[in-house]
């Protein structure tokens, strides 16, 4: 906090001195040039354990004791080297994909049932709506820890262990209530006159989703993939539960893998596995942040 | 017996309620297998050649598993009608899934087991009782009582030690050299002291001679051992007072903080998760005499040995150390192939061929004909010899740890950094832990 106090009053002296000469340096301008260096600041220090995380993936393994600086003393690219060649006759390609195949048919799977579910909470009225959208925002207040046996037990019983069904088939059964939720509230916002329209034209609800839904929704459509693939890319309890051979593990499981207490622990390896983990994903937010701000935006201003 | 099949029972009913509809099949595979097979009284059961599948797990990382894999692929060899599948996690997670998998009745048929969890596990009735497979499928040639009696838990034999390790004394001779100390030759905790804080000294405190040794539970043990008490008993009580704890840490206090003798605990959160001997900041450190090849990992090529000497001594003559179970290998219950099962709990504990290929990564091996197959070297040696050098000073085990020891061995660990960075007082960190012990053991 001091550090940053006395950045300001740096800056303040000066502007002080530069003012002076040259008329060009407006107030306008001095004021976004502080702006601009005290966040340029602010995200150097929030970025610095990023940037760490790079450097250390050229340090080797034994390292990581004695030198705690940004620099490695001996940079070396066998962190990668190892992770390359995988973990257990598990290539690292296949964690990758792994975690693709997760990731996208959950992200599809999400938006598809929850697109549908929010149609049927926001434009028809069935026979216990209120119940059941009551019960379905009742979901989101449940820890996710508290169904974690129960569900087991039924998908233990279904005999789905170890495939990605207990990933993969609730996400296509909309039970995820934050992104209904979101789509129930981006529809309410959208004038029935719209549906209505249909309506006289002939249209029933499939038409009437398909066609006219859809296609206004696509902010919230593209809000929830991108928090969905987010998510679940990152997901690390649930296939801890259900998947047990280490061929079908994602990413986030294999990067511990590198690590055991009881012995040795690869810090080289992991930070090198970390980071290639977070490439894609750091990409695909690249990619997508704007669709992100737009449908979080137009949904608070709707809603 | 009566239990696992209630149990059974009543989550058949949640999963018909949750799914209705779905056809459930009995169990994970091979729902025609005998049912009297499983649960822990059917016992002795001689395998039926026909091919069956295992599911083995274990904890460790990417070298551990290519070990394993590596076994477990003689194994299927020896045996072409079993087939395992194995599976592994980090330590924590291995952990998390079990207990999911307990609650849930899906736990594999073969696990690498920790002594901490043995108790839980065995007196839920989780863990088949492997006494009627012992000297039958199991072969207990190469294990002793002793070894034997390490994995019972009430009247049954629900884990097999896999490999056993002792409390020992790291140092790092090439620190000890630079700062002109000799290697600690023994004596009383009082001598340890001083040796650590001539250390520290003699180089200048550049590096520390030792960590506080007062913030790990097992050295409070060693104390307790050697006056003839248990840490914990059978019954679940303590062999220890206030007052004695108190005097515990405040042995301890010269150690501690920016100006103590040893490394301050500051340094060791900047390191973290490192440790102090790891980094070749402290020249020793008592610790369990597996964690060897650990450190030498972490301090990196320069540093080519240590030294493995005996723990300083409380009482004179007294049986103050004992061979813990680095770990344990154990049957679920609800297995549908006891003896198979048993056939690779042996393979895996008692394999010379396996023994070739472990080395002492699981620790040292506890069935003498696994370590026919083996030739030590090295550190291997080293601490082949460290434990028999120390035999003499060998007792019993202790009763096996007690359900949630291991929340009460954070909570003393906690104390301990908590003592290390000044925020509490020997006085409050006694009466902590002591209401901790009273919501674990009372609950």
């Amino acid at each position: 906090m001091t550090g940053r106090g006395d950045v300001w009053v740096k800056h303040d002296s000066d502007q002080e001195r530069v003012v002076q000469p040259r008329p060009y340096w407006n107030r306008k301008r001095v004021t976004t040039l502080i702006w601009f260096v005290a966040l340029a600041i602010l995200t150097a220090i929030v970025i610095y354990p990023l940037i760490w995380l790079l450097f250390a993936t050229f340090k080797p393994s034994s390292e990581f004791g004695q030198n705690q600086g940004l620099i490695p003393d001996q940079p070396t690219i066998d962190n990668y080297i190892k992770v390359m060649d995988g973990i257990a006759g598990v290539p690292m390609w296949r964690f990758f994909a792994n975690s693709a195949i997760i990731a996208i048919a959950a992200t599809v799977g999400t938006v598809l049932s929850s697109a549908m579910a929010a149609y049927a909470f926001a434009r028809i009225r069935f026979k216990g709506v209120g119940i059941f959208f009551t019960a379905m925002i009742g979901t989101l207040l449940l820890p996710f820890h508290v169904v974690i046996i129960p569900q087991y037990i039924m998908f233990n019983k279904l005999d789905m262990i170890d495939t990605y069904w207990p990933l993969l088939l609730p996400k296509f059964l909309a039970t995820e209530a934050f992104f209904v939720f979101l789509m129930v509230q981006f529809m309410r916002g959208i004038p029935r006159e719209m549906d209505e329209a249909a309506r006289v034209d002939g249209a029933g609800h499939v038409r009437t989703f398909g066609s006219i839904m859809l296609p206004l929704i696509q902010p919230a459509l593209v809000t929830s993939a991108i928090f969905s693939f987010i998510w679940t890319w990152n997901d690390f309890l649930a296939p801890l539960m259900y998947i047990t051979s280490p061929e079908k593990y994602p990413l986030p499981i294999a990067l511990r893998l590198y690590n055991d207490q009881t012995s040795t622990s690869d810090y080289g390896a992991t930070v090198a596995a970390s980071f290639l983990a977070l490439v894609p994903i750091l990409l695909f937010f690249l990619v997508f942040q704007r669709f992100l701000v737009a449908g979080v935006a137009t949904q608070g201003l709707k809603g | 017996m009566v239990n696992v099949h209630k149990r059974r029972r009543f989550m058949a009913v949640v999963a018909l309620t949750a799914a209705s509809g779905i056809a459930l099949s009995a169990c994970s595979s091979g729902s025609d297998a005998d049912p009297s097979a499983s649960g822990s009284s059917g016992g002795g059961e001689a395998a039926s050649g026909e091919d069956v599948t295992l599911d083995f797990a274990f904890w460790g990382n990417d070298v551990r598993a290519d070990m394993y894999t590596q076994s477990i692929d003689l194994f299927m060899e020896e045996y072409p009608n079993i087939t395992v599948n194995s599976t592994f996690l980090d330590y924590p997670a291995f952990w998390e899934k079990r207990q999911t998998e307990a609650a849930g009745g899906g736990l594999p048929d073969v696990m690498q087991f920790d002594y901490s969890y043995l108790r839980q596990y065995s007196e839920n009735g989780l863990l088949l009782d492997l006494a009627p497979y012992l000297g039958n499928e199991i072969a207990t040639d190469g294990l002793s009582e002793q070894i034997l009696g390490i994995g019972v838990v009430g009247d049954q034999t629900t884990g097999i030690a896999t490999s056993t390790n002792a409390w020992g004394m790291y140092t790092n001779p090439q620190l000890l050299e630079s700062a002109g100390v000799e290697e600690f030759g023994g004596g009383s905790w009082d001598d340890y002291k001083s040796w650590v804080a001539e250390v520290t000294e003699a180089s200048g405190g550049e590096v520390f001679g030792g960590t506080d040794y007062t913030g790990r539970i097992q050295n409070f043990e060693v104390q307790l051992r050697a006056e003839g008490k248990n840490l914990f008993n059978e019954d679940g009580t303590p062999g220890f007072d206030e007052a004695r704890l108190a005097e515990f840490w405040e042995s301890g206090a010269d150690m501690r903080g920016e100006d103590g003798s040893g490394i301050s605990q500051q340094k060791l959160e900047e390191i973290y998760p490192v440790s102090g001997f790891g980094s070749a900041l402290t020249a020793s450190e008592l610790t369990w005499d597996n964690f060897g090849a650990g450190y030498l990992g972490e301090l990196g090529e320069s540093y080519t040995e240590l030294g493995l000497v005996a723990p300083p001594v409380t009482v004179e003559g007294a049986k103050d150390l004992y061979l813990k179970p680095s770990m344990l290998h154990s049957v679920s219950a609800s297995t549908e192939h006891p003896a198979e099962a048993a056939m690779l709990v042996d393979f895996l504990v008692n394999s010379p061929e396996v023994g070739a290929i472990f080395g002492t990564n699981r620790g040292l091996p506890a069935s003498t004909t696994m370590q026919e197959g083996m030739t030590f070297e090295g550190l291997d040696a080293q601490i082949r010899d460290y434990e028999e050098s120390v035999a003499d000073r060998l007792g019993d085990a202790p009763p096996v740890p007690l359900v949630g020891y291991g929340t009460l061995e954070e909570k003393f660990r906690v104390l301990g950094t908590e003592l290390g960075f000044g925020t509490v007082t020997v006085e409050d960190a006694v009466s902590q832990f002591f209401s901790e012990m009273d919501v674990v053991l009372n609950s």
